[in-house]
């Protein structure tokens, strides 16, 4: 009987594995905290929603003590996103309420997350690891806008934020 | 036969008194992040509570608990006095001054990092310094504990080793293996940082040895409840256990499997490849295994007791069970806690399922019905069993023992069924405050409340519980009698070899180790410097 | 237990059964998760077996290049680690003091000093050390201090930083031990984004290159925070300072600079 219960949950991890569910990242890459605001993908003027050729969305973030840059993550709904961020420091979880979206930010490291938002909508986004006494505050936000919508603000501008 | 008594008794009191000190401060953190805290709240001072709750709780009291409990356990299973007491009496001061000295730059805000260390932030080194003292007196205890059986086995060579004492040498394996990944990292990584010869380290993996730790232990802590489950709990009832065999393989199966599964603590970190991720989830759905071996003895066990008392039925039985017995009682909240946080642990270890939960306070919810509920109880049922025995007085406060229990597991469910509700609202865990003003948070007001609410009820549980012990050691002296570990309904007289040692179970422990860490962390450690991060210090002078 | 039984021997059925059965399933997990789910996982742009297989075990992949949107002004270029800007020793002090004269218009000690430039005695190395280095690239502009700040050299920078380390924190302008701490200095607001002031500042904790604030001028911190929220001054790394000036309202920036200009 224990053995049937340990291959059934093994069983369910393998299936919703296969049926593309959230999968662990793919492949890792390294990024040097000390540097990434002077040279690479996370500089400051990089950072944000990128429109990529295939059409599909890359959202750059950086987690700090005790913000992420940017603080106001724009998406559009019911497109492929491609999540990529780093920390520039310590430790720092990214969860992004009210989604399954939920990972680690470790530096030396990034973190590749491919996600797709079905409805427009607006999230909080808290860091959720103890990153230091600021921990507390630091709360960014997500807004998913309509696809259309999103389309307009891209054709003006090449990293789009809803930083007020 | 207890020689030890003394021994014992202070491992027990200084257990005791380290986990009542850290119930009152996890009590005024929940009230301090709680909309009932009418005050504006200060980050400073509840990561320092954090941080000496959570090392209090995490790698003094149940390590004390484990080892008074193993001494008692060597002396009465095996019934010879303990070989080495002097060296019992190191260990323990080494685990005492180690507390002190961990938690002295804790209290002054020197080494606020939580218990789980993260790196690259770095404390005060006397904070680790304190729990590697902690740890090496622990191991004393595992050098006891093996040494003792052997000796034993040596002189007894056609006699099985009796299960609890067993069991009680499968946790001492289990835990002298599971420390060596938090032991190596603080060594070798952090403390080289701490103390300045270093000013990197590299974080992720810093991680994947603290999980290495992480995980199995939890199932450390377990140790001293499952013992107590298969040896104390059939005889405290009147019944005998259903299946000698079915113990020792459920010890085994954690000795081998509950160690290699810790990165599914790192599910969602980058620096971990996807193929290691699946197999210790694997090998962290056979860990379910010798839980669910465990339920099945036990119950098995009480519906023997309970047709030896005359009990009928397919499920008429059940009301004829000792309910007034405290171990009757304790055991039947820890299996339900064990049920409601088993549930939420197979959540956990789904990669896709974890991902909606993961550092939220489900997870703080998840970890505490675990161990502050269905292990700690048990420990509190191990000290009313061996009490009288300790101090030749009678224990004889039954009601006071029976509300005490009952209030501990109404304040656990009080308090982490809420916690496990916002976890699925998204709050996350480890935040000094929240702003409950806001319309989102608003929602998780009443909850976070309620929690504060359980929480209160296992602070006076545990004044009720300190009332009995301290009244124990007033009452009238008695002669409690020998002390009897439970019977099985077939008691061992041959076992095969494989059942009474440890010699290949510690092999595969190694092995699959090996296997499941040995090709992520040489990975991690080829990547070297490059991957290594300036730590960032805390605590820095004012 | 005395027996002639062989544990390590293949005829063992408890040793054959277990270490088959744990290796079985080591093999099954590693079929699964090695060659099977690689496959499943979206945009893993894998080309070969061994590629997959590399994935999994998590080897480390070179970042594919991309598009860069270069930015329109000049960025901090600093290196800020706990580590910045190095060891120093009294010589260098010395040198400092030396260096420091010039400076000694505008940032005279304590009470003399002007009420638009911040007290350098006392701050921390790293945090002079850093906004030397911005003033020089042009991260950080100010009419009367990038002209000197242009000429310094590396060792200059060294030097003048280890030389406010070294003198002892002047009392501020206008000490009043009575004035409460506000909200948004103990405690910040969270769901804004604004941790509190001291969990980088002094107070709880200092964060590598953060100045001191406690006996500031009130004009020279409400004058930083509405740089900083309106994108006036952004040599802040990774907008670490702008993120959170933004999102203070008007009356908290005077709050919070009228409490440090009253610390002692």
């Amino acid at each position: 009987m224990s053995a049937c219960t340990v291959g059934l949950l093994v069983g369910m991890a393998i299936f919703a594995g296969v049926h593309r569910a959230v999968m662990p990242q793919a492949w890792i890459e390294t990024a040097n905290p000390r540097t990434v605001h002077i040279a690479g993908e996370f500089i400051e003027s990089n950072l944000g929603s990128a429109v990529e050729a295939d059409g599909s969305v890359t959202v750059r973030a950086l987690g700090q003590q005790f913000s992420f840059t940017p603080q106001c993550v724009v998406v559009p709904s019911d497109t492929p996103v491609t999540i990529r961020a780093t920390s520039a420091d310590v430790v720092h979880g990214f969860l992004i309420t009210g989604t399954n979206i939920n990972t680690m930010l470790v530096p030396g490291y990034i973190s590749i997350l491919p996600v797709k938002f079905k409805t427009p909508g607006e999230h909080t986004m808290p860091c959720q690891e103890f990153c230091g006494l600021g921990h507390e505050g630091m709360w960014a936000k997500v807004k998913v806008i309509d696809k259309a919508a999103f389309a307009t603000l891209a054709a003006k501008q090449r990293r789009l934020t809803c930083v007020e | 036969m207890l020689n030890s008594k003394r021994l014992v008794l202070a491992h027990f009191w200084l257990a005791f008194v380290v986990f009542g000190l850290a119930l009152l401060l996890g009590e005024w953190q929940m009230f301090a992040r709680s909309p009932l805290n009418p005050g504006l709240g200060n980050s400073d001072w509840y990561y320092r509570s954090v941080t000496a709750h959570g090392s209090a709780m995490g790698y003094v009291f149940p390590t004390l608990i484990a080892m008074g409990f193993g001494y008692a356990i060597t002396e009465l299973a095996l019934k010879k006095p303990l070989i080495g007491r002097r060296w019992a009496w190191t260990g323990l001061a080494m685990v005492a001054v180690g507390a002190v000295v961990a938690l002295i730059p804790v209290s002054l805000g020197l080494a606020s990092v939580l218990y789980t260390f993260y790196p690259p932030m770095v404390g005060n080194p006397f904070y680790y310094i304190g729990v590697v003292l902690v740890v090496v007196g622990s191991w004393i205890w595992v050098a006891l504990m093996s040494i003792n059986m052997i000796v034993w086995k040596r002189e007894n060579p056609d006699k099985p080793v009796p299960l609890a004492m067993f069991a009680n040498v499968a946790g001492a394996y289990l835990w002298g293996w599971t420390a060596v990944g938090a032991a190596i990292e603080v060594l070798l990584l952090i403390l080289p940082v701490a103390l300045g010869f270093k000013d990197t380290i590299d974080a992720g993996l810093s991680r994947v040895f603290f999980s290495w730790t992480l995980h199995a232990i939890v199932y450390f802590w377990l140790m001293p409840t499952y013992i107590a489950y298969y040896t104390i709990f059939p005889r405290a009832i009147g019944g005998r256990l259903y299946s000698d065999a079915m113990g020792r393989i459920a010890f085994i199966l954690f000795v081998v499997v509950s160690m290699p599964i810790g990165v599914h603590h790192l599910f969602a970190d980058p620096q971990v490849g996807g193929g290691f991720k699946f197999i210790q989830s694997v090998f962290t759905a056979m860990v379910s295994l010798p839980t669910l071996v465990t339920i099945f003895t036990i119950c098995a066990s009480a519906e023997i007791a309970s047709r030896l008392r005359g009990g009928r039925g397919p499920f008429g039985w059940v009301k004829a069970l000792p309910w007034g017995n405290p171990m009757m009682l304790a055991t039947t909240f820890s299996l339900l806690m064990l049920g409601f946080g088993g549930v939420g642990g197979l959540i956990n270890m789904s990669y896709q399922l974890n991902t909606s939960i993961h550092n939220t306070q489900w997870i703080t919810g998840h970890f505490h019905l675990i161990f502050a509920g269905a292990i700690v109880i048990m420990y509190f049922a191990i000290a009313y069993d061996l009490w009288p025995h300790l101090t030749g007085r009678i224990l004889k406060t039954g009601r006071m023992m029976k509300a005490q229990l009952w209030l501990w597991f109404v304040g656990m469910i009080v308090t982490t069924f809420p916690w496990h509700y916002v976890g699925i609202l998204g709050m996350p865990r480890r935040m000094a405050f929240y702003d409950y003003a806001n319309p989102e948070i608003a929602k998780q007001a009443f909850s976070v409340s309620m929690s504060v609410v359980g929480g209160a009820l296992l602070v006076v549980s545990a004044v009720l519980f300190f009332t009995i012990l301290i009244r124990g050691h007033r009452a009238e002296r008695a002669d409690p009698g020998e002390y009897r570990f439970a019977q099985a309904v077939h008691e061992p007289v041959r076992l095969p070899a494989a059942l009474n040692g440890f010699a290949l179970w510690l092999t595969l422990m190694i092995g699959l180790t090996v296997v499941n860490y040995g090709y992520p962390i040489a990975q991690l450690l080829a990547l070297g410097s490059s991957t290594s991060v300036p730590a960032v210090y805390v605590g820095a002078p004012q | 237990m005395k027996t002639e039984e062989r544990l390590f021997s293949w005829r063992n059925s408890w040793f054959s059964l277990s270490l088959g059965g744990t290796a079985g399933l080591v093999v099954l997990s590693l079929i699964a998760g090695f060659l099977v789910l690689p496959y499943a996982t979206p945009n893993s742009k894998l080309g070969s077996l061994w590629d997959a297989i590399c994935s999994a075990a998590g080897v480390p992949r070179a970042t594919a290049p991309s598009e860069q949107v270069a930015p329109t002004f000049k960025t901090s270029a600093v290196v800020m680690t706990s580590q910045m800007p190095g060891p120093t020793d009294t010589r260098s002090v010395g040198r400092g003091a030396t260096l420091a004269m010039q400076c000694a218009i505008c940032h005279a000690s304590g009470r003399h000093s002007q009420p638009d430039t911040p007290n350098l005695e006392g701050q921390p190395a790293a945090a002079v050390y850093k906004q030397l280095r911005d003033f020089k690239a042009g991260a950080r502009v100010n009419a009367v201090m990038t002209p000197f700040a242009i000429n310094l050299t590396e060792q200059d920078m060294i030097d003048l930083s280890a030389y406010y380390a070294y003198l002892p924190r002047q009392p501020g302008l206008h000490p009043d031990a009575g004035v409460p701490a506000p909200a948004i200095v103990i405690r910040g607001a969270a769901m804004r984004n604004i941790p509190a002031c001291s969990s980088c500042h002094g107070g709880g904790e200092v964060k590598a290159g953060a100045p001191w604030l406690e006996g500031q001028s009130a004009i020279y911190i409400k004058a930083q925070l509405q740089a900083f929220a309106g994108e006036h001054r952004r040599n802040d790394i990774s907008e670490q300072m702008r993120n959170i000036a933004r999102r203070m309202t008007a009356q908290e920036i005077d709050e919070a600079a009228a409490y440090y200009a009253s610390r002692p």
